[in-house]
C-alpha cells in the first residue's frame, strides 16, 4: 500500500511538487535560520565572555555598581590570595586577573616632545604566565596585523587604526597617561611591539594592551586588579554551574557589609546578555513555531485543493469498500512521505547554505554598533547537531497538520450520495 | 438443488427529507435475488432505480423494512462493516469509470486487491486474469487518459470483478458508450456472469441492455410495477 501511495505521489505532480517546494523552502529557512541564530548568539556570548564578563566575574561591590566606568580606585586588592582561594574552591574554572583602564596615548617625536595624542582604552591581561590562555581567549594572536605579542615588561600592543593614524611603527616608544588607583597622575613609557585589529569598533579606534603586571606598576595597583574573571575549563558556558559557583561564592560574604567586599556575577547578569542568552535558548522554538504556522496554512490550502481534485478517487475508494479511517490514514501517510522528501531536500540546502555562512560569515560591521555590548562585526552561522533534524519538525508537522485538517472532509462524505457523485 | 436468495428485500420504504416534508423514493418494495441472476431495474427517470441499487450496495440505508444482503441486514451495519461487505462481496460500476488517473491499468485493477491484503503472487495472477476477461492484456501499462471510453469501462469492470464479488451493481454502465462498445462490455459481463456465477443487477434505460437480461424489474414512482423472467434475446 505504501508503495502504491508512493507511486501516486511521484506521478501526480499536482500532489507533490507544490507541497515539496513549500516544505523545502520552509525547512531550508528553518535550518539556515537556526544555524544563523546559533552562530550569532554564540559569537555574541563568547565575545562578551572572553572580552568583558568571563563566565563569572569577581569585583568589589562598589566597582560592580559602576562597572561601566571601570573605576580602578575601587579595584580588588590582595588578588593573588583571592585567586589562590578561587583555584582551590572552584578548580573547574580558570581564574585570571584583568584591569581595564582609560587613558591618553602620547606619541613623542625624536626630541621626546609630543607629536600626537589620542584617547585609548587599555587592558592589562596575563601575557606572561607560562601556559596563559588569555591571548588566545581574546583572539589576539590572529588579530595581530604587525609585530608580535608582548614578551617582556614594557612592551605594548596598540590598535592598528591608531598606529596608522598617528604613524606609529613597531619599536616606537609611546607614553600612557592615566590615573593611579589612588587618583594620582601616572605616565609610563612602553615600546610598541605590535598592532592589532579585532573587528570590533570599540576596541579598534584606540586601544592598548599590556601585561597585567605592567598595568599594576603603571597604575600603582600592587597586588590589585580591577576584575578577576573565571572561565569554565570545559570551554563552554554552563549557566547552571556558573550560578552554583556565584551563589556559593557570594554566600561567603553575605554577612560582610563592606563595600569593598568581593562580589561574583555570572555572564547572564551582564546587561542585555541574560536576555540574549534566553533568546538563544528559545530562538529555534520560535523559528520552528513561525514556520509551522505559516506552512501549515499554505499546506492546508493545497491539501484542500488536492482533496477537491481527488474527490472522485476518494469516492470510488469508499464505494470499493475502503473505510474512511483508512483513506484518511493513507492521506496522512502520503503527507508524511511528502513531508519527509521536502524536509530532506530543504535540510540539504539549508546545511549547504549554513555551512557557507559558517565558513564565510556576513560582515555586519556597519549595521551593528553595539551599545555597551561587545559585538563582533563578522557574524557566522554555526551548524550544530540539531541542524540535521530541526527542519524535520516544521516540515513534517506542517504537512501532516495541513493534510489532517484538509482530510476532515473525507469524514463528512456521505456514502449515500456516492453513486450520484460518481456518475457525473 | 435449490438456489437460495442472496438478496432479500422486505417491505422496503425509502424516504428523503425535502424541504419541510418528505419524499418517498421507494414505496413498499418486496424482492428477492438469487445467485447468478442477470437482472435489470428499469423505469423512467426518478423512479428509484439508483436509490434501490444504493441500498443493496450498503451505501444507503432503508427508512423502513428489511434488506438482507448475503445474510447481512443493511440497516444494522456499522460504517466499518458495510465497508467490509463492499470490499469483499460487492462490485460497483458507474456511468463514468472513475479510474485513478495516475495509475496504470494494471495498478487500477490491483488496488481492489491491495485493500484485501492479498499476497503479491496471488494478486498478480488475479489481476492478469481479470484483464484477460475484459480483453485488455495489451493495455496493462497504459494510463486511463490514454484509453478509449470502452476500454476505460472495461478496466472499471476488471477492477470491480477482480475480487470475484458475489454481486455486481451497475448503474447505467453503457450510458457513455456507443453501441459497439456497449455490446462489447455487456457481452463481457454476461460471460463473467455465466462463468463465475456472479449476480448482476443493472439500473438502466438502455434498450441495448434489455436484450441481455434474464429478469426485468420495472419501477414506477418507487413501486415495482412489473417483475418478469425473460429469455435473453442476445445469448
Ligand atoms: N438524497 C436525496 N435527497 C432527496 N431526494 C432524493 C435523493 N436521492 C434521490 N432522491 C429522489 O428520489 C427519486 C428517485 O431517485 P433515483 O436517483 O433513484 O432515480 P433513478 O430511477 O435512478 O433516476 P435516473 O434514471 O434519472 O437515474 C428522485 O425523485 C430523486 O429526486
Ligand atoms: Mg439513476
Amino acid at each position: 500500500m505504501i508503495q502504491f501511495l508512493f507511486k501516486g505521489i511521484i506521478r501526480d505532480k499536482n500532489r507533490s511538487v507544490l507541497p515539496i517546494l513549500v516544505i523545502s523552502l520552509g525547512v531550508f529557512l528553518t535550518v539556515l535560520g537556526s544555524a544563523w541564530f546559533k552562530g550569532v548568539f554564540s559569537d555574541m556570548i563568547n565575545t562578551n565572555a572572553n572580552f568583558t564578563a568571563g563566565h563569572v566575574r569577581v569585583m568589589t561591590r562598589a566597582y560592580a555598581e559602576n562597572v561601566d566606568q571601570t573605576p580602578n580606585d575601587l579595584a580588588l586588592v590582595e588578588v593573588d590570595q583571592l585567586i589562590n582561594d578561587l583555584d582551590n574552591q572552584f578548580p573547574d574554572f580558570e581564574w585570571v586577573k584583568r584591569t581595564h583602564f582609560g587613558g591618553l596615548l602620547d606619541v613623542p617625536n625624536e626630541e621626546g616632545e609630543t607629536r600626537a595624542q589620542g584617547m585609548a582604552i587599555g587592558q592589562g591581561i596575563d601575557f606572561f604566565s607560562p601556559g596563559t590562555h588569555e591571548p588566545e581567549r581574546m583572539n589576539i594572536p590572529s588579530s595581530i596585523v604587525e609585530g608580535k605579542l608582548p614578551g617582556q615588561p614594557g612592551e605594548a600592543l596598540i590598535s592598528d587604526d591608531f598606529a596608522k593614524r598617528f604613524k606609529v611603527n613597531i619599536g616606537d616608544p609611546i607614553t600612557l597617561f592615566g590615573s593611579t588607583m589612588y587618583g594620582g597622575m601616572a605616565f609610563t613609557n612602553f615600546t610598541v611591539c605590535g598592532t592589532v585589529r579585532f573587528g570590533m569598533r570599540a576596541l579598534d579606534r584606540g586601544a592598548i594592551l599590556i601585561d597585567i603586571s605592567d598595568a599594576q606598576i603603571a597604575l600603582d595597583m600592587a597586588d590589585a586588579a580591577g576584575e578577576v574573571l573565571g572561565f569554565q575549563k570545559s570551554g563552554n558556558y554552563d549557566e547552571e554551574r556558573a550560578l552554583q559557583v556565584k551563589d556559593a561564592f557570594n554566600a561567603q560574604y553575605a554577612a560582610d557589609s563592606d563595600e569593598f567586599a568581593p562580589v561574583m556575577q555570572r555572564l547572564n547578569d551582564q546587561a542585555f546578555l541574560g536576555y540574549y542568552l534566553d533568546l538563544a535558548k528559545y530562538m529555534s522554538s520560535i523559528v520552528i513555531f513561525i514556520f509551522v504556522l505559516a506552512m501549515s496554512i499554505v499546506l492546508w490550502n493545497t491539501g484542500l485543493l488536492g482533496g477537491l481534485r481527488r474527490y472522485n478517487e476518494f469516492g470510488m475508494r469508499l464505494a470499493m469498500g475502503e473505510e474512511k479511517r483508512h483513506i484518511y490514514g493513507s492521506l496522512i501517510t502520503e503527507s508524511i512521505i511528502i513531508g519527509t522528501i521536502g524536509s530532506v531536500v530543504g535540510t540539504i540546502f539549508g546545511l549547504a547554505a549554513g555551512y557557507y555562512l559558517q565558513q564565510h560569515g556576513i560582515d555586519m560591521g556597519s549595521a551593528m554598533q553595539g551599545g555597551g555590548m561587545m559585538l563582533p562585526t563578522v557574524f557566522k552561522a554555526r551548524i550544530g547537531p540539531e541542524a540535521f533534524y530541526i527542519g524535520f519538525i516544521p516540515g513534517l508537522i506542517s504537512m501532516v497538520l495541513g493534510n489532517a485538517l484538509a482530510g476532515i472532509a473525507i469524514y463528512r462524505r456521505q456514502t449515500a450520495v456516492l453513486t450520484k457523485e460518481l456518475s457525473v | 438443488m435449490e438456489n437460495p436468495a442472496i438478496i432479500t428485500i422486505d417491505k422496503l420504504i425509502k424516504r428523503f427529507p425535502v424541504g419541510n416534508g418528505e419524499f418517498t423514493a421507494l414505496n413498499n418494495i418486496n424482492l428477492q435475488f438469487k445467485k447468478g441472476e442477470f437482472t435489470g431495474l428499469v423505469g423512467p427517470s426518478g423512479s428509484g432505480k439508483t436509490t434501490l441499487l444504493n441500498i443493496i450496495g450498503s451505501l444507503d440505508t432503508p427508512t423502513e423494512g428489511i434488506v438482507t444482503v448475503l445474510d447481512h441486514s443493511i440497516a444494522k451495519l456499522t460504517h466499518k462493516q458495510s465497508a467490509q461487505l463492499r470490499n469483499k462481496h460487492l462490485g460497483f460500476i458507474f456511468q463514468t469509470y472513475n479510474l485513478f488517473p495516475v495509475y496504470t491499468v494494471y495498478e487500477n485493477v490491483e488496488f481492489a486487491l491491495l485493500l484485501q491484503h492479498m499476497p503479491a503472487a496471488e494478486r498478480r495472477k488475479a489481476v492478469l486474469d481479470a484483464l484477460e476477461w475484459v480483453g485488455l492484456t495489451d493495455k496493462i501499462n497504459s494510463k486511463p487518459p490514454q484509453l478509449s471510453g470502452g476500454e476505460g469501462q472495461r478496466v472499471a469492470i476488471a477492477r470491480a470483478m477482480v475480487k470475484r464479488p458475489a454481486i455486481m451493481l451497475a448503474d447505467e454502465p453503457t450510458a457513455n458508450l456507443d453501441s459497439k462498445n456497449s455490446h462489447h462490455i455487456l457481452q463481457t459481463m454476461k460471460r463473467l456472469n455465466e462463468e463465475l456465477q456472479t449476480t448482476f443487477i443493472f439500473a438502466t434505460h438502455d434498450e441495448k441492455v434489455m436484450g441481455y437480461l434474464n429478469r426485468i424489474i420495472s419501477l414506477e414512482d418507487g413501486k415495482v410495477v412489473k417483475d418478469e423472467q425473460v429469455v435473453p434475446a442476445k445469448n
